[in-house]
């Protein structure tokens, strides 16, 4: 068995505040093995997206900030690690997608400059023409055939959908080990949402590349992980493969969700608590295989 | 059918002139009965948002004509017009404003539109507040104290307020959990049949509208191309525009799956 990307143990965070610590993350454990696309699904509040910012390496920086628990990247614990060299490893070796791509491009500056910091990363003396040539080799990837104009152009100058796509191939242009995708697609129309979902499991599928995957959609959660982990109020409710956890959920927190979802089939609107002390019930496991 | 609440006529909307006109809204005609609920579905840039805020008086139509209970509506709305048709928002914590109280903003809407004598306006807030689902108790407290639930609940007891009879939903709970959705979708329905308000609901989930729709309308580059029953558009979509719309829509069932596999299969059969 392959040694896991992206491992986290234990994790706990809390957050100092007036009135003491708020603790946001009682104790979270999963792990992201090489080409394995695993899902945190939780709703907003949860702790999934403070959990991508502390693999990222960005929260650790907040003063307010009390981290416990160790995330292994590549079997090297980040908590060891000074901040130059965790700052080393973003956008080289572990990069991101965010939810919205046209806000999370720098306005203003030229899809073709932000192509090359981000290959400066990595390579720090590529030269210009170089970089626009993996530039244009990866926009390929992702169907973007006329680089030229979409290089010289300014992120305002095109679609959420053309922006989305620049994002996927920003992030895996420099072949990085892990990929954190936060809700990729969520502020784009279902058709784009769909063909980036599809773009993301080739490319990812085609460089082994461990991707953790943040969503609140199950249905996307279900058309894009192999795995899943259900996060609510900071601790791992379920988790199991995702065909496992679609076809028997079982833990009430899961049951609650998967319940609530309107259904393209009809059925009316679910009658379902908003709140229910048995969100609160231990962790149910389904094992690793489907 | 009696007359219609709110009738389209050949209504079109056009952005700037000559060669670089954007022909946002063509041509829409349609009619909607009160207590009806139209989702109007479409992807960005379709001219769904253009179309509410025709309905809206926001701006008016290019050409065509907007009629509400039988009256066609003047470019500059009388207050009697923006008080039948108010609007909900996908976010309410920016159409709420963060300064004020949620009972102070209830209130702005019936003073504002003079409804009720000014000392009956306070148990006015707190019976619509109540009808909302929200605990009278939080009347003096500002949106950010709220859940974005609550401040959705917010947004609608306010469109209430006004005694309006349309009301423009535009993604509504797209910005919500799924639990806190379902709930208010609940509330929407509820208030819809005591009410009887009729909704334009405007959204890109087709999930969502298949639940609370009684027909829908889809649009495409600023054309209405389908408009039918829910049922109907669901079982047996004409325009393979709705068929990608809908075989695109991330699901979790396999009685979903299958409907979804059925509407690809016509796509490829119209593709060959």
């Amino acid at each position: 068995m392959t040694a896991p990307t992206l491992a986290i143990e234990d994790l706990r965070l809390a957050f100092r505040g007036h009135a003491g610590p708020t603790q946001v993350l009682h104790g979270i454990s999963l792990d992201v093995r090489p080409g394995e696309r695993v899902a945190l699904v939780g709703e907003s509040g949860s702790g999934k997206s403070v959990t991508a910012r502390i693999v990222l390496g960005l929260l650790q920086e907040l003063r307010a900030a009390r981290i416990a628990g160790r995330v292994l990247f590549e079997g090297t614990d980040l908590g060891t690690l000074r901040p130059a060299a965790r700052h080393a490893l973003r956008g080289t070796k572990m990069s991101m997608i965010f939810q919205d791509p046209t806000s999370s491009l720098n306005p203003v500056f030229r899809i073709g400059d932000q192509f090359r910091d981000v290959l400066r990363r990595a390579a720090p003396g590529i030269g210009r023409a170089d970089a626009d040539d993996r530039a244009a080799a990866i926009l390929a990837e992702v169907s973007i055939h006329d680089a030229g104009r979409v290089l010289d152009a300014f992120p305002f100058q095109l679609s959420g959908g053309m922006n989305q796509r620049v994002m996927i191939a920003m992030a895996l242009v420099n072949e990085p080990a892990l990929l954190i995708a936060d809700e990729p697609g969520t502020a784009l129309d279902v058709t784009v949402q769909a063909q980036t979902l599809h773009l993301m499991r080739r490319l990812v599928a085609e460089h082994r590349t461990a991707v953790l995957f943040i969503s609140h959609n199950l249905g996307v959660v279900r058309e894009f992980a192999d795995r899943l982990y259900v996060i609510y109020k900071g601790r791992i409710v379920e988790r199991g493969p995702t065909g496992a956890v679609f076809a028997d959920p079982r833990h009430p927190y899961t049951r609650a969700l998967m319940a609530a979802v309107p259904h393209l089939t009809g059925g009316g609107i679910p009658d379902i608590a908003e709140a229910s002390p048995n969100f609160a019930a231990p962790l149910i496991d389904h094992g690793a295989s489907a | 059918m009696s007359a219609p609440i709110l009738d389209m006529r050949q209504v079109s909307k056009t952005f700037g002139a000559g060669a670089r006109a954007v022909r946002a809204v063509q041509l829409v005609s349609f009619a909607v009965a009160q207590g009806e609920c139209l989702a109007i579905v479409g992807e960005s840039g379709s001219g769904k948002s253009t179309l509410a805020n025709m309905v809206l008086g926001i701006y008016p139509p290019t050409s065509g004509e907007i009629a509400l209970e039988g009256e066609t509506l003047p470019a500059r709305r009388r207050p009697a017009h923006r008080q039948a048709i108010q609007l909900v928002q996908q976010n309410p914590l920016s159409s709420l404003n963060p300064k004020r109280s949620i009972g102070a903003t209830v209130r702005l809407a019936l003073d504002v539109h003079g409804i009720g004598a000014p000392g009956a306006r306070a148990g006015m807030v707190g019976a619509l507040l109540e009808e909302v689902g929200l605990p009278a108790d939080l009347a003096r407290r500002p949106p950010a104290a709220l859940s974005g639930g609550q401040r959705q609940r917010v947004a609608i007891a306010r469109a209430l307020a006004c005694q309006s009879r349309v009301v423009v939903l535009d993604e509504p709970t797209s910005a919500l959990d799924v639990l806190v959705q379902a709930r208010v979708l609940r509330l929407l329905d509820t208030l819809r049949a005591e009410r009887g308000l009729t909704y334009l609901f405007i959204t890109h989930d087709l999930s969502v509208v298949r639940n609370i729709a009684d027909r829908i309308a889809v649009f495409e580059q600023g054309r209405m191309v389908e408009i039918g029953a829910t049922e109907a558009i669901f079982s047996n979509p004409r325009q393979a525009y709705t068929r990608r719309l809908i075989s695109a829509v991330p699901v979790v069932t396999e009685q979903e799956l299958a409907l979804r596999d059925r509407l690809a299969a016509d796509i490829e059969e119209d593709a060959s």
